[in-house]
């Protein structure tokens, strides 16, 4: 690192704890709060393919400084605003060039008579995995302490959250009423944003409407009816198209019997949807079907064991686009080496992308099942929601007293419903595991010493004539080591490995999930390799500065000589305040 | 009370879950298949036609038969040996058969096919090699519904040559010089603008009068009195220069005397064709595009195609132009389906 990047790291970092500092100078009705960050970053490209590569510079320095400063304030006890400014300067500007300001969140909450809580503005909303919800990327199982720096920032950009929530913006209400003659509770909530604008001509307005009524009960469980709708209003302006996708739900979590040593549970959901696409007041295009996932739960109390196993039935033309919209988009453009090569040719997204790259993100909502990659999510790319698939799934989780080792496998065994491109249907088999060992409570050690383990197994076959018949295998591993050298100074060692060996068919879709073509063949024998290691020096809770240096290979045996290489070295400064 | 209430919810959802799980979904294969897309392709039965003659005129129709072990993208192109005609049948199937190559004497290229012997070609998309012949000979060409004008298999005196400035050349008239849109020969119009500067530098070149008796009725007959419903067609053969302009007139019987004058009849005509292209093109137009009403619709005396030498594309020294006709017709609702 030059001497000018590190002082200018040290001044912006000093920069933002002024200002926290003067933030938290609190008075009772106005509040600020926020988050401060600095990143500089040197990318590097390398491989055989680079040696030879005349369009591309080798070495790509950029990063930035950026400042979201949140004003809250409370005029009365029952309402609360908030807004966040977001001040950014990118690496390099010079004297003001590259800075913006913008608002980046603007709501305001509160309780109307006691009773009824509101949200108005941006809000992070979540029902079901099959109704309203944000599915977990793909590339990822147990990703080591390392990669999380450079994830949250993908996670803040996007407002994504350990909740699957999907923000949008508009109104929410929710109350409860308490009917203790029958169950303890029972609890309203309804929504209805706004997730698209209007151009008044091609676009319409889109709405994602909905709500759930849960029964609840401490003793015997929770019971909720869900209904989600997302729709295109043509009212405004001369837009032509516009669908409509209401989802109908029921979802449970019942204790069947429980003591001291053992719980039976019986949870799951089951619902149905329909679609419509409308043009020039001609419905194009119409499915509904439905969905039904089952599993027992047990809970072997005096083992820290809980295993669930069930049934997922879904079928081809369930279709819920709040739910199936995934958070990677991959038919976006990379920020960092999108073509390489001289022929310019489009570089995938890969593990060390999906590690850094935020523009590859998104919670948009999307009217058709988008583009996914086989090589990292085949059994399930659109997550629990998935349609087309039936089969068996279990899940089991172990965490010892002392919480020093932590274990979670994941399962399904499952197949297609409907054939795609041939009556013959794809068998799919996924194990997932992910394990946290927690060295230091082992060897009774008073600093962190953390080994993380992820590891994904995913098995896709089909059968029929060779041109049908389908093979594919793909493994990722991840590891992860946390050694707390000093008080709060970590080193911390990484790895992803990711190997993918066969074939299959990707469909191009349209009109919410019908397979218009199969452009070919997807051959891969592709070997990914990110390693990575680093220091974290944490402040306080929120509060951390790190530099990590991350190496990436990839290789496709089939192409050996369009592999390559990409590197960086980057330092990231995080305040959350 | 609580209990009974939660367990009779889950026996309702016990229910409910099973119901959905049991729901027949619908199963049908999504997506191309695989084997038409990408599957290798094989033949399986050649390519053959169902009978050796056919007889259009008497409303005969001929089917090519052929199989494959797979979809693919086919095309059976027949083209007529002496008139040159092409008809293509396409589509997209495992086998040729009644349903899907059947052939009823209609034409894709102009000209339309005659009595003649024709060579039919199978070729499949993909399968560069692979070429199947088979031979068939038309007895008689197809008969088009509608009121045919006339298609210039003779000359007479209702097909009037008015070659006033003297620009036609000696070729012009019914002939078989040039290959006939349909039968075995067209009326060519074929001349040379002068560029003198004098009184007959206008562009016009010469024209032709078809008199209503060449249809054997005193006014053109028509398959319907009202305008929106009558079509005009027919075949223009061009040479692809660029200066050659066709248009045709027709008149109404202006004056009550049921015969063709110029001056007393009224006149309705279909502006400048250009003919630029090289070949026979239909030319379809409807009668109310003209302005014509329903009486003088059935009163039609007589028609002119005038040749006209489009100087402003012109080289100097000024070029020959010149355009066929053939197989003038009206049609009813429709334009001519070759």
């Amino acid at each position: 690192m030059t001497s000018f990047t590190f002082k200018t790291t040290l001044f912006c970092g000093l920069l933002l704890l002024g200002v926290a500092e003067l933030f938290a100078q609190e008075t009772q009705k106005l509040r600020f709060n926020g988050l401060g960050r600095t990143t500089l970053n040197n990318t590097q490209y390398g491989g055989d393919l680079q040696d030879s590569d005349t369009t591309n510079a080798a070495r790509i320095n950029d990063g930035e400084f950026l400042l979201d400063l949140g004003i809250n304030a409370t005029p009365n006890e029952k309402n609360e605003i908030q807004s966040i400014l977001r001040l950014r300067n990118e690496f390099g500007g010079f004297f003001g060039a590259g800075f913006t300001v913008e608002v980046r969140e603007l709501w305001g909450k509160g309780v109307i008579a006691n009773k009824i809580r509101y949200r108005a503005g941006d809000m992070d909303i979540s029902q079901t995995p099959f109704t309203l919800y944000l599915a977990d990327e793909e590339g990822m199982v147990n990703e080591p302490t390392i990669f999380q720096p450079q994830k949250e920032i993908i996670e803040y950009e996007n407002f994504f959250t350990d909740d699957n929530t999907r923000r949008m913006q508009g109104l929410k209400l929710d109350f409860a009423l308490e009917v203790s003659q029958v169950i303890d509770e029972i609890e309203f909530e309804g929504y209805i944003t706004r997730v698209r604008g209007t151009d008044f001509v091609s676009v319409a307005n889109r709405f994602v409407g909905g709500g759930t009524v849960a029964f609840k009960d401490r003793k015997y469980g929770r019971i909720g009816l869900n209904y989600v709708h997302t729709f295109d209003d043509l009212s405004v302006g001369q837009v032509p198209n516009g669908i409509q996708n209401p989802v109908y739900t029921a979802d449970w979590d019942l204790h069947l019997w429980e003591n001291d040593n053992l719980g039976l549970h019986f949870k799951g959901e089951a619902g149905f949807s329909s679609v419509q696409l409308e043009e020039d007041s001609v419905i194009v295009f119409e499915a509904d079907d439905n969905f039904a996932e089952g599993m027992v739960g047990f809970d072997v109390k005096q083992a820290n064991v809980k295993v669930d196993l069930g049934f997922r039935n879904v079928g081809p033309d369930f279709i819920t686009v709040a739910a199936q919209s995934k958070r990677v988009d991959f038919t976006r453009q990379q920020r960092y080496f999108n073509r390489i090569g001289n022929e310019r040719f489009l570089r995938a997204p890969t593990l060390f992308d999906l590690g850094r790259d935020f523009q590859l993100y998104t919670s948009q909502i999307s009217e058709q099942l988008m583009a996914y990659d086989l090589r990292l999510s085949n059994a399930m790319p659109y997550g629990r929601a998935t349609p087309n698939r039936r089969g068996f799934i279990a899940n089991i989780q172990y965490a010892d007293s002392a919480q020093a080792v932590n274990l979670n496998v994941e399962a399904a065994i499952l197949s297609e419903i409907a054939g795609q491109g041939t009556e013959e249907l794809k068998d799919f088999t996924l194990i997932r595991v992910a394990s946290d060992l927690n060295i230091h409570k082992l060897i009774d050690w008073e600093k962190d010493l953390v080994f993380t383990l992820g590891l994904q197994v995913e098995q896709t076959s089909r059968d029929g004539v060779e041109v049908e018949q389908v093979d594919l295998s793909s493994n990722l591993i991840e590891a992860g080591l946390e050694v707390e050298l000093f008080d709060n100074f970590d080193l911390l060692l990484g790895t992803k490995i990711l190997n993918s060996e066969g074939s299959d068919y990707v469909p191009v879709y349209d009109n919410f999930n019908t397979v218009i073509d199969f452009p070919g063949r997807t051959v891969v024998d592709d070997t990914e390799l990110l390693t990575a290691g680093g220091f974290k020096y944490r402040f306080k809770e929120g509060i951390y500065l790190t530099a990590q240096y991350q190496t990436f290979d990839f290789s496709r045996a089939t192409t050996p000589e369009n592999d390559y290489a990409l590197s960086q070295f980057f330092i990231l400064y995080t305040m959350n305040f | 009370m609580k209990k009974a209430y939660v367990y009779s919810c889950l026996v309702l959802l016990l229910g409910a879950w099973g119901m959905f799980s049991s729901c027949n979904h619908d199963t049908d294969e999504d997506g191309p298949s695989l084997v038409d897309r990408f599957g290798p392709f094989r033949l399986e039965d050649s390519l053959s036609v169902s009978a050796p003659t056919v007889d259009f005129a008497n409303g005969e129709t001929v089917f090519f038969t052929a199989a494959f072990n797979k979809n693919v993208n086919w095309t059976v192109t027949i083209t007529g040996q002496e008139s040159g005609s092409v008809k293509e049948i396409t589509g997209f199937s495992r086998e040729l058969n009644p349903e899907t190559a059947t052939w009823d004497g209609t034409t894709t290229e102009l000209p339309l096919f005659r009595a003649e012997p024709c060579t039919a070609v199978l070729t499949v998309e993909g399968e560069d090699s692979l070429q199947l012949t088979t031979q068939l000979e038309v007895l008689s060409g197809r008969v088009y519904e509608g009121s045919l004008i006339t298609d210039f298999e003779a000359a007479g005196p209702n097909i009037v040559q008015r070659n006033f400035e003297f620009e036609f050349t000696a070729r012009v008239g019914v002939t078989q010089e040039i290959p006939a849109g349909s039968g075995e020969s067209c009326l060519l119009l074929e001349g040379t603008d002068r560029e003198d500067g004098g009184a007959t530098d206008n562009f016009f070149v010469g024209l032709f009068e078809i008199l209503a008796p060449v249809t054997g009725e005193q006014f053109i007959p028509v398959p319907s009195t009202v305008p929106e419903d009558v079509v005009f067609n027919c075949f223009i053969y061009g040479n692809g220069d660029p200066a050659t302009i066709a248009i045709v007139d027709f008149y109404a019987d202006g004056n009550g005397n049921g015969t063709y004058e110029e001056g007393p009849d009224t006149q309705f005509t279909t502006g400048n064709i250009n003919v630029t292209w090289t070949g026979w093109q239909l030319f379809s137009i409807t009668m109310s595009d003209l302005g014509i009403t329903e009486q003088q619709l059935q009163e039609l005396v007589g028609m002119r195609l005038v040749l006209i030498s489009d100087n402003n594309n012109q080289t100097m020294p000024r070029g020959k132009v010149s355009y066929g006709v053939d197989f003038m017709i009206f049609t009813q609702n429709q334009p001519l389906m070759p």
